[in-house]
This record gives structure tokens, C-alpha cells and sequence, in this order.
């Protein structure tokens, strides 16, 4: 530590031969498992598709043409569509429940934590499947409902949330509410107890003291929050095909089947290449953001 | 007098610990009132009860001749400096200032005068623009004092304000703060642990010990007629002698202390015979050479001599048995001085030995008294 | 920091979901890649105990999800389950090695006509499993107009109440039959031509399901579809309100096989299993688990009179079915258009 700050701003900048070895398992994985395979993604994007996951080595254009014609553009609003939806209702239901945790006493804010984490010992896709016990015709929903007199008075027997929207919907939410409460509750927490009697001093009443406050203060625990929720939640697949039965087919999905049935590989890392570059760009416009604020 | 706070049997407890109990105490309207005693004496509890923060566990508290104790913080018409400064940090300077007035929807012009009237107040004129971060402790300590009082306060709460200042600029914030409430002829309501901090500002003190107000009083009656033995500790220094009480006579009691050393003493609250403890402050104790003529004159030794620059601080054993702290000034140029191992005449003057209650005994007398 | 740990941790937990694989066998493992549903637990189970040779058994549930994870050369496989037209496909390609039939007397179970078939002649490199249909499954009770074809089933009344197979060139396949277009003549012309009416039909479906239609059909999620025969016989067998009908403009008939992948390292012991799968006892636990058209004779004369009577498993009228050829490249454009219309 005291080397580092006693050091000149020139040796800071460039890492001795100690800070690499350091580094190289990272740069090893990073190099095995991010650049290698995004090349690969990159160099596939511009052969020619000769059917059956078989590729033609030929120069094209044309997976990226298709890419960015009216269907997959429409797609890709969908997808950010539900993601976007997704990130509004974690936002909404996750920053009540991490402002809660944040403001708790020590004892009980563990605790509470540990509840979030506690679905994340199970497989992510047994947890899925788990909704679909839930959601379906016969399910846990319908059984309460029917019990609470809802079907048949006010919806019909027909009534079933899996295999709609609202089914992929829920398990989206579901899926990344945590992403969301834990930044959230991380800047919760740092929020400063005098700030908010100093704003309650200054004549703002609870609701006023949130908005003028609270929030600002928080924000940069939702950017983080809306980062980690948004990225994955585009590119989400698996979840949406089995809470719809195959109807909802994002983005995700639509690359999975490139790389599995479809056996289109040049398409399927085309449109990859685009939405990596979306992420990126998304990533810089936030980081970006939160400098100037 | 209009009694601009005033705090009815007020008790809190947090639990099974008490924080305040059954305090009664009357603000007078444009006075500097300061809250003294020790950390974990109730200070800012009391504090905190008529800033709202707080709501007593028994007792009201009426600001302005209202009752309040039930009103939250924002719908009171008092406004804090914290001991933090607890500024907005995603605010500027002048959006802090602003935030009082923008919440009780003050026309934009008018805020914009009031906030640069206020910010010339506190002498910050063309840091408007600088978020807290970017400010110096003084600097922040100015922004939290003009955020308070551009919204007109009836009452000014400082929680130790002082506290994270260093020696130095602490001591011209005393007079700068001072000066300010005479002009502005705001109730200012003080805490702060520091005596010297209280004396220097206040025109009137209350110390608080345990959750009581041992005595409340202006300046000089605090320093010179503590009436309790915590009271004559904590402000200042003092000689604590324990003395039986022989007679009464009048306004003067005559007493023996240990070492059947007899001393005559104002005893006009000196009510029966018994046990009393006096107490004399180390600069009224008079030194000399040779036997003075008068009452109260004790022989000792110079067992220590402290040099504390402009004061110096001798110990003396007297011939009774009991150990004296006289403070003389700096003996260095002096045509009388006084070194360890030399004999030495004290004298007591009647006027200067106070009388104190027992713990608690008066204790009840002394915080009505206003 | 504390965070950062946190998320640590989220991600151990993430990562705990493997399965572990532990191999205590002497014999290597036998590496099936094989359709969902479809071979039954205690046939492997039986293999196993019989051979002493652990079987790890991985699903897919379309051929070219399959075609797609088999690497060329790869050793990750010893046995795969293709259908005819990919069998013709892999042959081409050599990714598939040649069977030694000396290992494999058993192949004289089967029927004359599953044996030294078009795409496959002289059973060179596969031995044929089970065949099927794809055929129309309705519920009786809650369709009541007569569903003869495709037509009738795409229907806008029947909108959302529709389950399909998922499978790109199936689905081509229906349309192309109810346009009279030759099911195995996929041209950029023809899949123009189907383009507009299969983009209807796409926004008609509630459910595409490979895997397991029954259940879904039995809760009432759907009151009819398009499956695979096996489903349907065994859905039939379950619950008398469903009815099986192959489509009157003609449906597809595939015959699925099993193969040794070019790169297996074990196809002593995968000839072993192709052998072991063709005795009669065994063939018959298959149809009773999974009633598709069973090829082989000797255990066809095992089956009840119920199982040979059920008109799904093997249907009376065998109509106007046929099985799919390789299409090569073409693939490429049923998989573009399918994925524009359901994106």
C-alpha cells in the first residue's frame, strides 16, 4: 500500500513483472474463455451457412444483412422490451425490499440477506421448472384462486398463467430480482442516518425526503442494479421457452437455435457479435452517465 | 419574558435506560442557552425532543407557546446545525442553503435572495457552485449554519457544531457564531461537553448531569455559585473541602474542616447543622509570604509547581492534612514567589467559599430557578 | 467489498449445479446420445447388468440439435438415434462408421421391409430402431367438426389451442403437403410459396413441444396438435376422448436408427448394444414403454392384441406416408425461414 502511493505516477501505470504473474491466471482464463471464443464468434459471423451446423468459408456480409432486417429488428425490441420491463419491475419491487434490508439493524439486515440468497442453492433450472408447477392449469395459482372463489366468479376456468407472457415475465423478474436488491441494498445501507433528520429538519416530509434524498443518493446502487439485470435479461433463453411453451422467442433463443437445431453458426454468431456490441455500448452510456452526475 | 421553548417534566427512556428524567426548562426568546455536561448526560436527547427527532416518553414540549411534542421534525419551526453538518452531498452549496426554503415553497426569487444573502452571511460568496466534498471542515460547517438559518427559525439547535473544528479555528467560530446570534437576535440552543466553549458564548448555561439539569444560570452564576459539587467540577476548576457546620449565624456560618481547620463562610443557604461540602475556586485562593491579617487563613507547603504558561498551578499541602490547587499568574516576573518546598499563607475570603448542595439535594430548587 | 463477496458467492452456488459423474465401472462407459422419450430405463438397465458396460444416456429432441453437438471425429458419442434422412446425411458426410453385422445377428428380427432401406442399402451403417408418423391428435370432446388434414387444424378457431412438434423442417413438411408440394422438394421456391400461410400458423400454436405433448393434452391445454405416434398410442391408451389421425395430404414416416458415430472409441461394445436392442423380449419392453411401430417381427409377436390393435402404433390404413430425404444445404433455408417467422 505504501509502496504504491510513495511511488511515481509513471511506475504506478505500468505493473512490474510481479503484478503479471499475479494476473495470469485471470489473463489465461479471460484469454481461454472470453477473447478466443469471441474471436471464433467473430470470424463464424462472416462465413456463408452450407446447412447443418456446416459453414462455408466463404466472405459474406449476408449474416449480418439478416441480422438487421425487419424481423430480427423487431426481435430485438422485444427482447429489450421484456428485459426492459424486467429491469422496471425489479427496480420497483427490489429497491422496497434492499431499502428495507439497508435500513434494518445489523442482526436482522443478515438475516434478511440470507433469505435473498437462499434460492440460489438450488439449480437455476429446477427453480424454473418449480414455477411451472405453480403457474399451470392444476397449479398452486389456479388451486388458490378456485379456493378463493376468483375462477370461476371473476376469470374463467380456463384461466392459466404458464405458457403466456406473464409466465415468462414472472420468472424473469424472479430470476434477477437479486441482481437488483443486492447493489440497491448496497448503497442503501452506505446512506447516512443525519441526512435524512437533516432533510426532515429542513421541513421535507417523508415522501419529499425520499425523492430530494434518498433516491439521488441511492442511484448510483440502481444504475449498478439496472446493469446487472438488463444485460442478462436480453439475452435470456431456456427460461422463456419453458415458461411459454415455445411461444415467446427472444433473441436468446433465436441464438441458442442457430447453435442447435437450426445449424445456422455463421447467423447465430452474427447476431451474438451484434448484441455484444449492444452490451458494450450500453455499458459505456451508463458508466458515462454516472461520471458526469 | 416570552419563553420561546419550554420543556414540561420531560422524560425519555430508551429502553430501560434513562436518558432524560422529568426535566423542566424555560428558553427565554433571543437567548444563547447552552446545553453542558459530560457525553452520556442526556444533552442531545433534550436536544433532539425539540428538534422532533425525538418524542418524550412522558412530558411535553411547547415552541412558541404551542404544543409540539407531538409534531414530526418537518412540520416544526426549528431548524439543526449537526454535529456532522449532515450536508446533501449530491447537492451544491447553494441548492443546500435552498433545500429549506424549496421545501416550504418559497417563490424562486426569493430563494434566490434569501440563499445569497445567507451565503454572504457566512462569508462564502462565490463557493455557490461547489458540492460539500469540495469544501474545507470550516467551509462545511458555514454551508450547515446558512442552510439553517435562511429558514428563519424560531429556535437554532447546534449539536456540538465545534466539535470536528481544530483548536484554533474552533475558538474564532465561538465568537463569529456569538456575534451572529446577537445581531440576528435568534434563540440559539447549544451543546456542546467543551465548558470553555459554553462560557465563551452563552448568556446562559445548563448543565446536565444523568439526565437532570443540575443548575441553570447566567455565565458568571454557573462559574462563581455552582451550587452543586459536579457543577463546581465540570465548569472550571475547584477545591472540594468536606466541613462540619458548628453555627449560624446571620448570613455567615462558621464551619471546621479537616484538620479542625475553621473557616467562616456566606451561609445564607446553609439551612442546619450537619456535614457540607465548600468549594473554592484555585484563583481566588490569595498567597503570601507572611501572615495576613483576616478571616480563613490557612498555613502550607508548596508541594508542586505546574508551569501552564500564562497561569502558574502550585499544589499545596496545608497543615490541617488536605491538598489545595491555587492558580497564580505567571511567576516568572512576580515580586512575590512562591517555590516547591516553600511556606506559604492562604487565604480564603468568605465571599469566595461557595456552599454546595449534596448531590441531588438541591438539585430540584436549582434547575426552577430561572 | 463486502459485496463483491457476496456475489462470490452467488456464483459458487451457480456453479455447485453440476451433475458428477462417477465412473466406478471397469468397463468404459457407453456414451448413448439418443431422442428424449425414448429408450426405456430398464433396457439400459438390463444392458448393463447383462454386459457389465455402463451406459450414459444424453437426450436431444430434434435430429439437427443432434447433428449440431456431434463434432466430426469426436469420441464424445458411441451410439446415436437418427432419423432416415439424417442417416442418408451422416453417411455422406462419413461421420458415421460402418457396422460389422457379424456382431449384429439379431438384425434378422426385422421386418423385410425395415431392412435395406434406400438411404441405408445393405444396413452399410445403421439398424432401425422404431419407425413412426407424425400425425393429428385431437380431443374429441372438445373438437367436435371433423379433422381430416393440416387445414383442419389451422384453423383461426382453433387459435391458441394448437400444440406442435417443435422441429423446423416437420413443420415445412405440413405445409408443403397441404400445398401439394412434394415434402422432400425444399426450394427457395417453395418455401416462398408456404411462407405467408406458415407465418399464420406459427401465431396459431400455444404450445411447441417435442418432448412430452401427452400431459399437456390430457390437462386441457390444448384441444389438438400434431405429434409423433408414439405419443399419440400411448395418449389413446390413457384417455379414450383422444382420437389419432394421419393427415389426408400426406404425412411423414421416419424411421429412427442407431448408429455408431465415426469417432467412437468403444464400437465393440456399441454393436454389442445395436444386438442387445434387437431380441424380441427386449424390443417388446421398448413398445411397451414407448408404442411406435415396432420393425421387428419376432417381437411384434410378443405385443398384445391390444398394442398390434392400436390403430396410432400401427395404423391400418397406411395412407399416403412418406420418409424424408437429406436435403444438404437446403436445411440451411428451413431453419432461416423458421426462425424469421417465429421471432
Amino acid at each position: 500500500m505504501t509502496s504504491t502511493t510513495l511511488a511515481s505516477p509513471q511506475s504506478t501505470r505500468r505493473p512490474g513483472w510481479r503484478a503479471w504473474v499475479a494476473f495470469s491466471p485471470l489473463l489465461v482464463w479471460l484469454a481461454a474463455f472470453v477473447v478466443v471464443p469471441t474471436g471464433m464468434l467473430f470470424v463464424y459471423s462472416f462465413f456463408k451457412n452450407a446447412g447443418y451446423s456446416e459453414v462455408e468459408r466463404v466472405f459474406t456480409l449476408g449474416n449480418y444483412a439478416l441480422a438487421f432486417s425487419p424481423d430480427y429488428l423487431g426481435n430485438f425490441a422485444r427482447s429489450t422490451a421484456y428485459a426492459g420491463l424486467t429491469t422496471i419491475l425489479c427496480a420497483l419491487i427490489g429497491y422496497p425490499v434492499a431499502y428495507h434490508i439497508g435500513r434494518a439493524p445489523a442482526g436482522r439486515r443478515n438475516r434478511l440477506l440470507m433469505l435473498i440468497m437462499i434460492p440460489f442453492m438450488t439449480s437455476f433450472l429446477i427453480r424454473t421448472f418449480a414455477w411451472t408447477t405453480i403457474l399451470d392449469h392444476q397449479g398452486v395459482l389456479n388451486t388458490l384462486l378456485r379456493a378463493l372463489q376468483i375462477i370461476p366468479v371473476l376469470l374463467n376456468d380456463k384461466f392459466e398463467v404458464l405458457h403466456t407472457p406473464a409466465a415468462v415475465m414472472i420468472v424473469l423478474v424472479y430470476t434477477y430480482l437479486p441482481f437488483m436488491i443486492l447493489p440497491v441494498y448496497g448503497s442503501v445501507e452506505k446512506l447516512d442516518e443525519s441526512l435524512l433528520e437533516a432533510a426532515s429538519d429542513l421541513g421535507a416530509g417523508p415522501a419529499r425526503t425520499f425523492v430530494r434524498v434518498v433516491l439521488p443518493l441511492t442511484m448510483p446502487g440502481v444504475g449498478a442494479g439496472v446493469l446487472m439485470v438488463f444485460v442478462p435479461a436480453v439475452a435470456m433463453f431456456a427460461v422463456t421457452h419453458v415458461m411459454s411453451g415455445g411461444t415467446v422467442y427472444l433473441i436468446g433463443d433465436v441464438i441458442e437455435d442457430q447453435f442447435g437445431s437450426g445449424g445456422n453458426l455463421p447467423f447465430g454468431s452474427a447476431l451474438g457479435m451484434v448484441l455484444l456490441v449492444g452490451f458494450i455500448a450500453t455499458f459505456f452510456l451508463f458508466t458515462r452517465r454516472e461520471k458526469t452526475t | 419574558m416570552d419563553k420561546m421553548v419550554e420543556l414540561r417534566n420531560v422524560t425519555k427512556r430508551f429502553g430501560g435506560f434513562v436518558a432524560v428524567a422529568g426535566v423542566d426548562l424555560d428558553i427565554r426568546a433571543g437567548e444563547f442557552l447552552t446545553l453542558l455536561g459530560p457525553s452520556g448526560c442526556g444533552k442531545t436527547t433534550l436536544l433532539r425532543m425539540i428538534s422532533g427527532f425525538e418524542t418524550p416518553t412522558e412530558g411535553s414540549v411547547h415552541l412558541a407557546g404551542q404544543d409540539v411534542t407531538a409534531l414530526p421534525p418537518y412540520r416544526r419551526d426549528v431548524n439543526q446545525v449537526f454535529q456532522s453538518y449532515a450536508l446533501f452531498p449530491h447537492l451544491s452549496v447553494a441548492d443546500n442553503v435552498a433545500f429549506g426554503l424549496k421545501m416550504k415553497k418559497t417563490p424562486g426569487d426569493v430563494i434566490r435572495r434569501r440563499v445569497a444573502e445567507a451565503i454572504e452571511m457566512v462569508s462564502l460568496a462565490g463557493f455557490e457552485q461547489r458540492k460539500p466534498a469540495q469544501l474545507s471542515g470550516g467551509q462545511r460547517q458555514r454551508v450547515a449554519l446558512a442552510r439553517a438559518l435562511v429558514c428563519e427559525p424560531k429556535v437554532l439547535l447546534l449539536d456540538e457544531p465545534l466539535a470536528a473544528l481544530d483548536a484554533k479555528l474552533r475558538r474564532s467560530m465561538q465568537i463569529e457564531l456569538k456575534r451572529l446570534q446577537t445581531r440576528l437576535g435568534i434563540t440559539f440552543l447549544f451543546v456542546t461537553h467543551d465548558q470553555e466553549e459554553a462560557l465563551v458564548m452563552s448568556d446562559r448555561i445548563a448543565v446536565v448531569n444523568k439526565g437532570k439539569i443540575e443548575q441553570i444560570g447566567g455565565v458568571e452564576e454557573i462559574y462563581h455559585r455552582p451550587r452543586t459539587p459536579f457543577v463546581a467540577d465540570f465548569i472550571g476548576q475547584a477545591n472540594i473541602l468536606e466541613a462540619r457546620v458548628l453555627s449560624c449565624v446571620g448570613a455567615w456560618a462558621q464551619v471546621l474542616c479537616r484538620g479542625d481547620v475553621g473557616l467562616t463562610v456566606a451561609g445564607e443557604i446553609l439551612a442546619a447543622e450537619g456535614t457540607t461540602l465548600l468549594s473554592i475556586r484555585p484563583e481566588k485562593i490569595r498567597l503570601s509570604s507572611r501572615r495576613p491579617a483576616g478571616e480563613n487563613v490557612l498555613e502550607a507547603t508548596v508541594h508542586e509547581e505546574i508551569f501552564r504558561g500564562a497561569t502558574d498551578q502550585l499544589l499545596l499541602q496545608t497543615a490541617g492534612g488536605f491538598e489545595l490547587t491555587a492558580i497564580v499568574a505567571n511567576q516568572s516576573a512576580a515580586e512575590e514567589a512562591f517555590h516547591q518546598g516553600d511556606r506559604v499563607f492562604c487565604q480564603l475570603h468568605p465571599d469566595d467559599v461557595v456552599v454546595l448542595a449534596r448531590e441531588g439535594g438541591v438539585n430540584a430548587v436549582a434547575a426552577r430557578q430561572t | 467489498m463486502k459485496h463483491l463477496c457476496l456475489l462470490f458467492a452467488f456464483a459458487i452456488c451457480l456453479a455447485g449445479c453440476h451433475r458428477d459423474k462417477s465412473s466406478a465401472a471397469t468397463a468404459p462407459t457407453l456414451h448413448l446420445f439418443a431422442w428424449s422419450e425414448y429408450v426405456p430405463r430398464e433396457v439400459i438397465d438390463g444392458f448393463t447388468k447383462e454386459t457389465g458396460i455402463p451406459v450414459d444416456y444424453e437426450v436431444y429432441d430434434t435430429n439437427e440439435k443432434m447433428l449440431a453437438k456431434l463434432a466430426p471425429g469426436s469420441a464424445q458419442y458411441d451410439i446415436i438415434q437418427p432419423s432416415e434422412y439424417m442417416v442418408e446425411h451422416l453417411i455422406k458426410r462419413k461421420m458415421v462408421a460402418p457396422l460389422d453385422l457379424a456382431q449384429i445377428p439379431n438384425l434378422s428380427n426385422l421386418l423385410p421391409e425395415f431392412r435395406n432401406l434406400a438411404y441405408d442399402p445393405g444396413n452399410q451403417y445403421s439398424v432401425p430402431y422404431m419407425s413412426g408418423t407424425v400425425g393429428i391428435i385431437i380431443n374429441t370432446d372438445k373438437v367436435k367438426e371433423p379433422v381430416r388434414g393440416y387445414a383442419d387444424v389451422f384453423q383461426e378457431k382453433y387459435r391458441k389451442r394448437i400444440i406442435a412438434l417443435e422441429d423446423n423442417r416437420e413443420m415445412v413438411s405440413w405445409a408443403f403437403a397441404t400445398r401439394g408440394i412434394a415434402i422432400n422438394d425444399v426450394t427457395p421456391e417453395n418455401l416462398a410459396k408456404v411462407k405467408p400461410m406458415l407465418r399464420e400458423w406459427v401465431k396459431m400454436v400455444k404450445l411447441f413441444n417435442s418432448d412430452d405433448p401427452k400431459a399437456l393434452l390430457i390437462r386441457d391445454e390444448v384441444d389438438l396438435g400434431i405429434v409423433y405416434s408414439g405419443e399419440a398410442a400411448k395418449l389413446m391408451d390413457q384417455d379414450k376422448r383422444f382420437k389419432y389421425v394421419l393427415p389426408a395430404e400426406g404425412a411423414h414416416r421416419f424411421i429412427d436408427n442407431l448408429c455408431i458415430p465415426a469417432g467412437s472409441k468403444n464400437k465393440g461394445a456399441a454393436m454389442q448394444f445395436i444386438n442387445y436392442i434387437l431380441r424380441p423380449e427386449v424390443s417388446k419392453i421398448i413398445s411397451d414403454r414407448f408404442p411406435y411401430t415396432n420393425p421387428n417381427a419376432a417381437a411384434r409377436k410378443l405385443l398384445s392384441d391390444g398394442q398390434r390393435a392400436n390403430p396410432a402404433s400401427y395404423p391400418p390404413d397406411a395412407g399416403n406416408l412418406e420418409l424424408f430425404r437429406d436435403i444438404g444445404k437446403a436445411n440451411a433455408d428451413v431453419s432461416v425461414l423458421m426462425t424469421e417467422l417465429r421471432s
